[in-house]
């Protein structure tokens, strides 16, 4: 039976839109839920700024005052509590998640890989609907009596049980972190298979995209350990709704609060790499794609994110260094961690050395690849200080480790998000988008991302804590409050430079000059099919013959006059070939590997 | 084709952003308090962390640069004009000039972190036993609760007995905490409803109160004054007002107000105030 069967494109509104098993479709559902619910979550942030810049003083009806109309546009401390908290959970698992992985795994796997759909058609919608599922839930903790979630996105136990935080919202928002693993772990198993099974023939695997790797490692990481979080979700279901006393202790009950902690690093702290991989496949792409070079020693980046994913998994002891745990425990975590950065620089020095004596391109996708380079480098770096046991007993829990992991898991993600996003826009919709906007729209972003999340860790550097509804009560904070203030300020600008990008997306759909096929001048195998591609995608499965970066190869350039050659582009002359690019026969991936 | 970008101006604000950093960066360096910087340290051992804080923050802000103006030159100089070289960058002397490079920044800078954490570590903030084996240690509990630090000292006898109640002179105070300058003060803590995170800024320490644990912190203050204690932890409503007070007092000062509140706590004990009758004998090991 033929694996991959070339299905007639579904007609009716229902099948075609909405209960979709087209990838591409399912894709853009995930696009388009994820940024609804980053601008949810951009909202929030902006009134978790509002209270710092301007503590006490109603929100405007610009940021949304009005939604606070029963305190008259003021955010008190409890509902403070629950904006930052809610912001959290929603920007990783609500915005981030759906928007890099959800929208880009589903895109990119099956066109890059040459696969006509993934292995998993069926498996793939209901990961969407159990999404959306998890999206009304979160939709619906907002509105209890009691207030939304409030014990923070950490959701640490006693807090996060009835002691601390009783009413619908905390159980509906942990049940939306239970049903949205649900739908990730169905995700990722379909990532995982479709890459094993369906690549075309030719196809190995260190001739993957670094954008395919980055996700299929991401999905690896989700399916380990997403189960963890989903069980430990669970467990606190049951401490509240059925007054279990897993995670109750002290007055309260005889559990333990730290085995939260466990259950939630172990996937916690690879959920940082799950976000961060994808964008940095994809940034590994994008250095060699526009610096018109082949990507440097492209084998050692992707050993350095496989060994990044598995070490990810033992490092996580790190967040948890001041609960009492023991030294040597503790040393051991911290050498684990530090250990990391090492990949992380291999991946560092790959990028710089794949600009070096390129032919940069400084277009719109490259822009935020670099920038995505420019704030993980002030994350990565800023990470050693908190991995480490002694300087974290000063800056664990305050701002400087929110500066840290915005500038990694949020700005670069994002950063990375949106190369993606301007890159294969043309390939989605078949449009292109307005270089100049697109232009405003990153260097917007990129200076006022390093000047907030900057703010951020300076005031965490001077002592302030995480989530203080008014920080200046303490006079050692006192002098900070035009720091702050300044921070958001920079905040606002952030979110005014979205507005460019809102305009070009939209915009673009109807207005944008229609795309060829293959505008960027790229290899990979999915700028071979008309822009947007067929429901099928591939009419007949390509046989894949070299590399992703075969940039500036001068024997190509001889033969067709051009910087680039397609990965299945056959070229009229055999002979021109080198060993590393020659052909293998079909099939014969499995062998080698 | 690809649309020429203007070179001049993506420099430009490249160098605007390099240039905002740094000075930020300097500017916390430079001006302690007054501006960005790290809270004064008035304990014996902070220096420790702060000079890491800084080592780090000076190898960390080169590589930083480093990379800034390499990105920077590659953009400008090795531009759309400039005929890309076709390597592949997997030739021996490239991977192990990566190799190397990894290695060198590894083993210097978080080499450098992991052996000085290591040391600090052992020799300062998780070393109980120096604290401990201190002649004039001052021990107190903590009792951790929303939103507010309870703290118990053993009265004139030295012993910690209240739920016993056969040591009626322990002195039991509410968020503002009495210590004496130049010896070492150990708290133990534990919490009655959620974890909260008891945080000294100008002692540079910190260490969580959790239900159903007792943890250990110690510090010795170089000065005396007053100081705030904070709660790091997010628990609850009110975690930004669960604020504290540190008092360093000279020694004879201290003394004397020990004694007093100890008669004091002695003269007022109530064997059916179940609020007072928490604590726990006190605990040597970590």
């Amino acid at each position: 039976m033929d694996l991959q069967p070339i299905h007639p494109e579904p007609t009716s509104f229902i099948k075609k839109y909405l209960f979709t098993t087209d990838h591409k479709v399912i894709a853009k559902q995930f696009l388009w839920t994820g940024f609804i619910f980053l601008f949810i979550g951009g909202v929030l942030a902006m009134w978790i700024r509002w209270q710092w810049g301007f503590p006490n003083e109603p929100v405007p009806a610009i940021l949304g005052g009005g939604l606070l109309h029963e305190s008259d546009g003021i955010i008190g401390p409890s509902t403070y509590a629950s904006v930052f908290t809610q912001h959290g959970l929603i920007m990783i698992f609500f915005a981030i998640t759906p928007a890099l992985i959800g929208a880009f795994g589903n895109f990119c796997i099956p066109l890059m890989i040459g696969a006509r759909d993934m292995a998993f058609p069926k498996l793939n919608m209901f990961s969407y609907w159990t999404f959306v599922i998890s999206c009304l839930l979160v939709l619906a903790s907002f509105f209890p009596d009691m207030g939304g979630a409030a014990a923070g996105w950490t959701t640490y136990p006693p807090l996060s049980t009835n002691v601390g935080t009783p009413g619908w919202g905390q159980t509906l928002m942990v049940l939306a972190i239970f049903v949205t693993g649900t739908a990730t772990i169905m995700g990722s198993v379909n990532y995982v298979t479709t890459v094993i099974r369906l690549r075309a023939p030719g196809m190995t695997y260190m001739r993957m995209p670094g954008t395919v790797w980055g996700l299929w490692l991401t999905a690896i990481l989700n399916v380990l350990f997403v189960p963890v979080l989903a069980a430990g979700a669970l467990l606190l279901v049951f401490d509240r709704v059925f007054g279990t006393e897993f995670y109750i202790a002290g007055a309260n009950g005889n559990g333990d609060p730290i085995l939260f902690q466990h259950l939630f690093w172990i996937f916690g702290h690879p959920e940082v790499y799950i976000l961060i991989l994808p964008a940095w496949g994809i940034m590994t792409d994008l250095m060699s794609f526009f610096s018109r070079k082949p990507a440097f020693w492209f084998k050692g980046s992707v050993y350095a994110m496989i060994a990044v994913t598995i070490v990810s998994a033992v490092v996580y002891g790190h967040h948890m260094f001041l609960t009492g745990m023991n030294p040597l425990l503790g040393h051991t975590f911290m050498l684990l961690t530090l250990i990391i950065s090492v990949p992380a620089e291999m991946l560092f020095l790959n990028w710089l050395h794949t600009m070096w004596h390129g032919s940069i391109r400084l277009t719109v996708p490259m822009l935020f690849a670099l920038g995505a380079v420019f704030v993980f480098g002030l994350g990565g770096l800023t990470g050693i200080y908190l991995g480490t046991i002694s300087t974290d007993i000063y800056l664990h829990d305050t701002m400087f480790v929110v500066g840290h992991f915005h500038f990694t898991m949020a700005a670069a993600t994002f950063l990375g998000t949106f190369a993606a996003v301007y890159l294969w826009y043309p390939k989605m919709f078949g449009r292109k988008m307005n270089v100049r906007l697109g232009k405003t729209h990153f260097w917007g972003s990129v200076v006022f991302i390093t000047l907030l999340f900057g703010g951020q860790m300076l005031v965490g550097y001077a002592g302030q804590q995480r989530r203080l509804w008014d920080p200046f009560q303490y006079t050692f904070l006192e002098h900070l409050r035009d720091l702050n203030l300044w921070t958001t300020y920079a905040a606002f600008l952030l979110g005014i430079f979205q507005i460019p990008f809102v305009i070009n997306f939209i915009g673009s759909m109807w207005k944008g000059p229609k795309a060829e096929a293959n505008p960027w001048e790229l290899g990979t195998l999915e700028w071979t099919l008309p822009s947007p591609p067929p429901n099928y995608n591939f009419k007949e499965i390509p046989t894949v013959y070299r590399g992703p970066h075969e940039y500036n190869n001068p024997e190509v350039k001889a033969v067709l006059g051009r910087d680039w050659v397609g990965q299945s582009e056959v070229l009229p002359d055999a002979k021109i070939e080198s060993d590393e690019n020659r052909p293998s026969a079909p099939g014969s991936d499995q062998a080698a590997e | 084709m690809i649309r020429r970008t203007n070179s001049y101006l993506s420099t430009l604000l490249w160098i605007v952003v390099g240039l905002v950093t740094g000075v930020g960066i300097a500017w916390a360096e430079v001006q302690p308090e007054s501006g960005f910087g790290l809270p004064r340290d008035v304990s014996l051992e902070g220096w420790r962390i702060d000079w890491l804080i800084q080592v780090t923050t000076l190898f960390v802000g080169l590589l930083f640069i480093i990379m800034c103006m390499w990105m920077l030159y590659a953009c400008v100089v090795h531009n759309e004009d400039h005929e890309a070289e076709y390597d592949h960058g997997d030739g021996k002397h490239h991977v192990l000039l990566a190799l190397t490079l990894s290695s060198l920044i590894f083993f210097v800078v978080d080499g450098n972190l992991f052996y000085n954490s290591v040391v600090d570590v052992e020799e300062a903030f998780w070393n109980m036993e120096r604290a401990e084996t201190h002649p004039d240690a001052v021990r107190i509990e903590i009792n951790a609760r929303q939103w507010a630090w309870e703290a118990r000292y053993s009265g004139m006898d030295g012993e910690f007995g209240t739920p016993y109640a056969h040591s009626p002179d322990d002195i039991v105070v509410l968020n503002h905490i009495r210590v004496p300058v130049g010896v070492p003060v150990i708290l133990e803590l534990a919490a009655v409803d959620v974890i909260h995170s008891f945080y000294l800024p100008n002692f540079r320490t910190k260490i969580d109160a959790v239900p159903g644990l007792i943890n250990k912190l110690w510090f010795q203050a170089t000065e005396t004054g007053d100081f705030d204690i904070g709660c790091a932890q997010h628990c609850g409503t009110h975690h930004y007002k669960m604020k504290g007070m540190l008092s360093v007092l000279p020694q004879e000062e201290y003394d004397a107000w020990h004694k007093m509140a100890s008669d004091h706590g002695a003269r007022t004990y109530d064997s059916k105030d179940k609020n007072a009758q928490w604590g726990w004998a006190w605990r040597k090991d970590r």
